[in-house]
Parts: structure tokens; C-alpha cells; sequence
């Protein structure tokens, strides 16, 4: 971990920047971290996806978000969410082929303001499971500075670091897509997933984790630490 | 609901018992379920712990043990475990350990009482499993057991069909495989010092923890065996032998004798038995005098039929096993009518047609049959007793549950009780002139089978229809006609269509756009080939060999045929269990979606063949 991001995950930080924070986020950051000296059996992970318009935070819009809570390494499906998000800008061609989200799908919808008011209770207390998390992190992070006065700060486990990390460790040479969610489950003799809602992606992440996660210790007492990234 | 939700709801769908389950139900399920995943080798569940779900098998697979480490069950995709627990205040009964990495779906206690308290057929799987209520699932097994098929009476020793297969613990898994292969057996005992029992070992074992795992095949059998298998006394009655099974989810039962193995038995073993439980009903047929007492017999044949099909016969075995009796009746009554009216003046044969003829009969038939007299017929001398003799069978037939034909295609009626001559000049006339109502005939008489008598006397006309058959392309392309005004049930888009209004409304028949069809597509291609077997199966069997139809279209056809007929056949059975009259009427949604997928696959299968017989034989007279 570099200087600067144990500096940005510091609790000095957190404390600074709680005092910034409006809204949603203000009520946020008043709920304690997640403890990374706890097990992994009992710390609570929200597993999120975000579709975006782009891969820049600065420049792209989020279009949906789902995610579902991990309990005593447990997935809950009755905690699901789906949420489509109402862009501002119009959808570019090459998000809707990707997404098969249409302008008409979400011309309803709430704002990301509105959205991110639903999210962040659902975070608080809990940590960022994620496939690539610098995506969510960064969009998130965007959108909060945006409307709530101050960046997000979440402990966070990236299902695709550990993943690099069990490869490194075996030696073995990586093989192209070797990182690839659905390649990684199948790995793991989980089911195979159909891809392409912000759902789907993160149910399937949070599969592979557990699956990772009893690969290091079955019984889930390792510390939150070993694994954060 | 989201996609991936979606997923496990269609998950759940494909498997028993959730497939009893009404869609609005189990698509709500998803939402109560957690996912858990355990690495292989893991105790998931030990004797006595706390368990407050029912877990499902969605990948992977799990190994069932007693306290003392008997082994109960092996479970793997779509099956249950925990469910003793539900039934014993939330505490497990058995130790359960993954075999591989594998993932369950958790169902709450709550929920799974929720819905056993809802659907009594969802609940009773499960109270089978948890033996909270075995008391009253041996009652029902029992009440099922008629006097004809005793199980309680057959020793699990008389159940041992052959000479135990086994191999010594030293030996490889290639070397056991060779021997199963050698043996063809799907099932080996690992023994050790001479007659001692190590393990077991399946066909299953060698594609789930050999092929599937890349495992080397120089490696000990004792890698991949089942140690301390559960096993059966030869003293033992055969209804504890299924019992034993179906509690545990196993196929094969080493028997043991004092800590010694000498047999082996399958769940094929018992359902020879339900086949002997027919020939037994045969046997008992040709003993009685009186059609009334026949028709008590024959009355079992709906009871027979349904414990074949939960035993896992094929179609084509109950549709043998099942004609095996219409022809013990049919052979009977002709004794009798010998008797009554003395031996006859020239020699007959009485055959049998339509799906007597072919053995694929079900649990309703009706009679198709015709005599067949010598050459030395004379009208006016045997013309009378050879009536007396048809009616008398006919109408013995009628009495006993196969009622009359509805188009009179009976040896009663003057037209099809001929001498050999007669009959040639009938078929020669049907395949040199084919008209629309001829070909209608078509169907009964072109799959005559010798039930009874001088079966000689067919032979020489078997031979001349074949050969006529065969060579006439106009005769062809009048029956592929005929074939094909037989719609199969599927609409543009592959939906089913259905049957509007009336009694079956928003049914599909079976019979009539499912079985007929393929029965008609494999007449066609074996007489124009020359193929004289008139079962279904045999004639697309026979067929491959010929160029008229792929080899691969025909044993596409015999998949479709198998599953339409099993699906007719589980239909007929549903409705007997119920009570209810059986018929051919099914409405799609009483099937999973993962039948409906099937059963459409096989409508499609029939369509393009339909399309390839007019494309092979060309088409006319319709």
C-alpha cells in the first residue's frame, strides 16, 4: 500500500473528512468502519456493482447499481437491490449496446443523487466488496465529493486483487482472461452466470469471494486486514 | 426480478421438488435463500449441531453419514440436505461433508415449513426423507402393493441376478474400470483379504471423481471408492430393498452375509421384479374361465403400469410388459372359444394390430385385431364357427377392459376375418391403388403381429406386403401423405399450440400430435426399406442403416419418441394416482419448465423429420 493511500485510509482522514460531509453522507461517516482486526466470519460486506457511461469518473455517468449483503459469510438474496440510475446527458450508443440500458428505460428513474441517499446506509459499518474496485470507488468517490461536500471512504476488498494474489502465489503463469469474473468462478465450480446487470455482477463476485475466501481458511477466522486492499 | 434471481427461480424449477411448486411461488423464493459455499472435504453439518436451513445443492456434490459413519447418501446437484433437521427441531441428524467445492442455497426453516404446510405434494418428498412420517409413507408404499406385486414377499436373495462383480482393494482404477466394462456392470465391490468388504465403487464415481477431476487412472481404487457402504441382509424382503434405496438416494446394495458380500442387487434388479409381478398376472390370466375374472386382472393394469414407471421402466419396456397381457388375455379366450366350440375346421391365426401389434400399448386400449384362416377356408362350411369364434373374443375383450374399436377394425366384423387369399388381395389393393381411405386402414394393418394360432400362415403374407411395400414410390408417397396430416404441436415461434375450448381445452395431445406422428414417420421409412420388425423402437433402430432417414435423424426420433411416450405415460400415471380415468390430454403447465423445454425440443425434432420424409419420399393424396 502506497504512502498516500494509507494517508487516505487513515482514521485522522476520516475524521477530517466527516466534518466536510452533507447529507447522506454526514450520516455516513457518524457509523464506525468496519473493525479490520474482526474476522471475515463476522464482518459485513456489501457487494457492488456499478454500469457506467465510461471508465472516467470526471467525464462518465453512472447508468445502474446493484449490490447485496454478505453476512457471516453468507450471501442474503433478500437483500438485493437494482437500481437504474436517470443520466444527465444522453445515453452514448456504445453504452447502450453494452448495458441494453435505453434513455426509455431510464427516464423515470431516480437521479445518482437520489440513488447514493439509498446507497450509503446500506454501506455504513459494512465494507466495499468489489470485482475491480478502483471503478466503484472512483465513481463513488466522484459522486459523493459532487453532492455530498466530501470523497468516500470505505474499507474495501477486491475480489479480482485476491484473486491476482492466489495466482502469484502458486506460481503458476497467468493465462489471458485468467482474471476475468466468470473465468475465476468457473474455477471455483460455481455456476456459470449471465453477465451484464449491475446485479448479476455483484452476486457473482460475492460467490467468488466466499469461494475465495474458504480457500484461505474455511472456518472465515482470518482477520478483515488480510484482505482488505 | 433481476436477472440473476431469476436464474436460481429457473435453477429451482428444473429440480424435484420444487418443480411441484406453482411458478408465482418459486419465483419468490429467491429472495429467502442465502448462499453459502464450502471447499471439498468440508463438514458442513455434524449429529446434533444446530441447523436452522435446508440446504440445496446448486453446484458440487455431498456425502450423507450416520453417527457411526455409515454411509446413507451421496447428493449433488438439485438435491436437498438438512432435512432431518427440519423435522427435529433444527438439529441434524448426520454428518454431511462436501465431496467437492460446492455451493448450497439455504432455504430458512421457516419458509420450508411455509411451504410443506402448503403443498402436500412438496411435503411429502420431503417427510419420506426426514422420516418423521415413514410410518405413514410404508402405510401408502403398502396400500400401493396389490396382491399381484408382493414385495413384501421376495427375499432380497432371490433378487441376485449374477455372480458378484469385485476387485481387490490393491488394484488400479484403470483396472477397475476394465473389469467394469469387461463385466458391463455399473457397479464394483472392493474387497479385501478374499471375501471382506473395503468399499464400493459406481460408474458415477468413475465421470465424478476420476474423469471429471483429471485423477490418474494408476492411482488405487481405494482412492475413489465409498468405504463402508450401506448394505442389505439376503434375508431381507425386497420392499426394504427399495425402501433402503429410495431413503437414500443410492442405486446399488451390496448384500452381506455375515460381514460377507454375496451379491450385489440395482434398483434394475426390482424392477425385473415388477416385470415378473406382469408375468405373474399373465400366468394367473391363463389359469381363469370367465372374462368377468380376466377383467379383475386387467383392472391392475393402470396399478401395474404405475409402479413401472416410478421404478424407472422405459416406455418401450411398459409398452412390452403391458401388451404382454392384452395378448395373455386375448390368447386365453381363444382357448376357451376352442373349447366351447371345438377345434378348429383349417388352421388361423388371430393377430393382433394398431399398438397391440406394435407392443406399445398404455394404460387405456382399445382392441385392434383380425383372423387370418388357411386357404382351405370355405364360407359356407367354416364360415360360422370362425364368427362364433371372433365374436366370442371380441366380446370376451369388451368385457375385460379392451372395448370394441371404434372403426369395427375387429375379427367380428366379416370384412377382416378372410383367408390368406382374401387378405393379399386387401393389401395388394392398398399398395397398387392407395386411396385417401385406404391409407386410413393403413395404420392398424400395416403392424400385424401373430397373437395366436398357426402363425405360418402370416408369414408368406408378411412377405408379399414387405416386398410390395418397398419397391411402390406412389404408395410411399400416399402414406408420407397421410404421415404428415398428423400436425405436430408447435407453433412459429416454438410455442405450443394448444387445444381451444371444449373438455381439453388448453391441452396437447399426445397421442395424436406427439406418439402417431413418429409412429407414422417410422412405418414409412421401414416398408420402404424393407424392415419387417413393427415396433416403433426396432423399426428406427432397423431404419438407421438406410438412406431414406439420417442416422442421426433416427435416433433423434427415438429420443423424441422415448420422451413423448414417458411424458404421456407420467401423465396417465398422475391421473391414476388421483383417481381419475387416464387419457392423453396434457396441459404443458403440470410440467417443470425443464420438461416443457424438452418436450418441445422433441416436437421440433418430429417437424424436420416430417419435413425430411416429404423431402426423401415425396408427397400425395392429401
Amino acid at each position: 500500500m502506497g504512502l498516500r493511500q494509507k494517508i487516505l485510509d487513515s482514521r485522522l482522514y476520516r475524521d477530517f473528512i466527516q466534518r466536510k460531509a452533507t447529507g447522506p453522507l454526514r450520516t455516513y461517516y457518524d457509523v464506525p468502519p468496519a473493525d479490520p482486526e474482526r474476522s471475515v466470519m463476522e464482518t459485513e460486506f456489501i457487494a457492488l456493482d456499478l454500469e457506467t457511461t465510461g471508465l472516467d469518473p470526471k467525464k462518465d455517468e453512472i447508468v445502474s447499481l446493484g449490490w447485496v449483503i454478505i453476512r457471516q459469510l453468507s450471501v442474503d438474496f433478500s437483500s438485493c437491490e437494482h437500481i437504474l440510475v436517470r443520466p444527465t446527458k444522453e445515453l452514448s450508443e456504445s453504452s447502450v449496446v453494452v448495458h441494453r440500458i435505453f434513455d426509455s428505460d431510464v427516464a423515470d428513474a431516480p437521479s445518482i443523487e437520489a440513488a447514493l441517499e439509498h446507497l450509503l446506509p446500506q454501506m455504513a459499518g459494512r465494507v466495499l466488496l468489489s470485482h475491480h474496485a478502483p471503478i466503484e470507488l472512483g465513481f463513488l468517490g466522484q459522486a459523493c465529493k459532487q453532492f455530498f461536500g466530501a470523497p468516500l471512504q470505505i474499507p474495501t476488498v477486491d475480489t479480482l486483487v485476491l484473486a491476482l494474489r492466489d495466482i502469484r502465489r502458486s506460481g503458476e503463469t497467468m493465462k489471458s482472461g485468467a482474471l476475468r469474473l466468470d473465468t475465476l468462478r468457473r474455477n471455483h465450480n460455481l455456476p456459470p452466470f449471465r453477465a451484464h446487470n449491475a446485479l448479476s455482477d455483484a452476486i457473482a463476485a460475492s460467490g467468488l469471494f466466499l469461494a475465495q475466501i474458504a480457500k484461505r481458511d474455511p472456518k472465515g477466522e482470518l482477520e478483515l486486514d488480510r484482505i482488505l486492499r | 426480478m433481476s436477472i440473476e434471481l431469476e436464474e436460481i427461480a429457473e435453477f429451482l424449477k428444473q429440480h424435484h421438488p420444487f418443480d411441484l411448486l406453482p411458478d408465482e411461488e418459486i419465483n419468490a423464493l429467491p429472495k429467502r435463500l442465502s448462499a453459502r459455499y464450502f471447499r471439498a472435504g468440508t463438514k458442513v453439518l455434524s449429529p446434533q449441531e444446530q441447523c436452522l436451513h435446508l440446504y440445496i445443492i446448486r453446484t458440487g456434490g455431498t456425502e450423507t453419514r450416520d453417527p457411526n459413519g455409515q454411509l446413507l447418501a451421496r447428493l449433488s446437484e438439485g438435491e436437498c440436505f438438512g432435512v432431518r433437521a427440519m423435522y427435529q427441531n433444527g438439529r441434524a441428524a448426520n454428518n454431511i461433508t462436501t465431496l467437492e467445492d460446492s455451493l448450497c442455497y439455504l432455504l430458512p426453516e421457516k419458509d420450508f415449513h411455509a411451504l410443506t404446510g402448503k403443498y402436500p405434494q412438496f411435503s411429502y418428498f420431503f417427510a419420506q426423507m426426514g422420516g418423521e412420517r415413514l410410518r405413514s409413507g410404508m402405510q401408502l408404499l403398502e396400500s400401493r402393493d396389490d396382491d399381484q406385486l408382493k414385495l413384501m414377499s421376495v427375499k432380497v436373495s432371490d433378487l441376485i441376478a449374477r455372480e458378484l462383480v469385485s476387485i481387490d482393494k490393491s488394484a488400479s482404477i484403470l483396472e477397475a474400470g476394465q473389469l467394469m466394462s469387461k463385466e458391463r456392470v455399473s457397479c464394483l465391490l472392493i474387497t479385501e483379504g478374499g471375501d471382506g468388504v473395503a468399499g464400493i465403487m459406481t460408474d458415477r464415481d468413475l465421470r465424478n471423481r476420476v474423469i471429471a477431476k483429471g485423477r490418474s487412472y494408476d492411482e488405487p481404487v481405494t482412492a475413489i471408492m465409498t468405504e463402508k457402504p450401506i448394505s442389505i441382509d439376503p434375508d431381507q424382503y425386497a420392499f426394504d430393498a427399495l425402501l433402503t434405496m429410495t431413503r437414500n438416494n443410492i442405486r446399488h446394495l451390496p448384500v452381506m452375509k455375515d460381514g460377507k458380500a454375496v451379491g450385489m442387487i440395482t434398483t434394475n434388479n426390482l424392477l425385473a421384479r415388477q416385470s415378473l409381478s406382469a408375468v405373474y398376472m399373465a400366468g394367473r390370466i391363463g389359469k381363469l374361465t370367465e372374462p368377468e375374472e380376466m377383467a379383475k386382472v386387467i383392472a391392475q393394469v393402470p396399478e401395474l403400469l404405475s409402479h413401472l414407471i416410478e421404478a424407472g421402466a422405459t416406455s418401450q419396456n411398459a409398452g412390452h410388459i403391458v401388451t404382454t397381457l392384452s395378448d395373455a388375455a386375448t390368447a386365453r379366450l381363444l382357448q376357451l372359444a376352442e373349447e366351447e366350440f371345438g377345434p378348429p375346421p383349417v388352421p388361423y391365426v388371430w393377430m393382433a394390430g394398431g399398438s397391440q401389434g406394435r407392443q406399445e400399448q398404455t394404460a387405456l386400449s382399445d382392441q385392434d385385431n383380425c383372423l387370418i384362416m388357411d386357404d382351405a377356408y370355405n364360407a359356407d362350411q367354416h364360415g360360422d364357427y370362425f364368427k362364433k369364434l371372433a365374436d366370442f373374443v371380441c366380446d370376451g375383450l369388451n368385457k375385460v377392459g379392451y372395448v370394441y374399436c371404434p372403426g369395427e377394425m375387429m375379427a367380428r366384423t366379416d370384412e377382416w376375418r378372410q383367408p390368406v387369399r382374401t387378405w393379399q388381395h386387401y393389401f395388394n389393393k392398398w399398395i397398387e391403388q392407395p386411396e385417401p381411405k385406404s391409407l386410413m386402414l393403413c395404420s392398424v394393418w400395416f403392424d400385424l403381429r401373430p397373437v395366436h394360432g398357426t402363425k405360418s400362415l402370416f408369414e408368406d403374407l408378411h412377405r408379399m406386403i414387405i416386398s410390395k411395400a418397398k419397391d411402390n414410390r406412389i404408395f410411399q408417397a400416399y402414406m408420407v401423405g397421410n404421415a404428415l396430416s398428423h400436425h405436430v404441436p408447435l407453433g412459429f415461434f416454438k410455442n405450443f399450440v394448444m387445444i381451444r375450448g371444449g373438455e381439453h381445452d388448453k391441452t396437447l395431445d399426445l397421442k395424436h400430435n406427439g406418439v402417431v406422428p413418429i409412429v407414422d414417420v417410422a412405418r414409412i421409412h421401414a416398408l420402404a426399406n424393407g424392415v419387417e420388425a413393427v415396433n416403433t423402437y426396432e423399426r428406427l433402430n432397423a431404419v438407421k442403416a438406410f438412406p431414406s432417414i439420417s442416422n442421426q435423424g433416427a435416433s433423434d426420433l427415438l429420443d423424441a419418441f422415448e420422451f413423448i411416450s414417458i411424458t404421456r405415460l407420467k401423465h396417465q400415471v398422475r391421473q391414476i394416482r388421483r383417481g381419475e380415468k387416464p387419457d392423453n390430454f396434457l396441459q404443458p403447465e403440470s410440467l417443470s419448465a425443464f420438461e416443457r423445454s424438452h418436450l418441445k425440443d422433441a416436437f421440433s425434432v418430429i417437424k424436420n423429420l416430417q419435413g425430411a420424409l416429404e423431402h426423401a419420399f415425396g408427397k400425395s393424396g392429401t
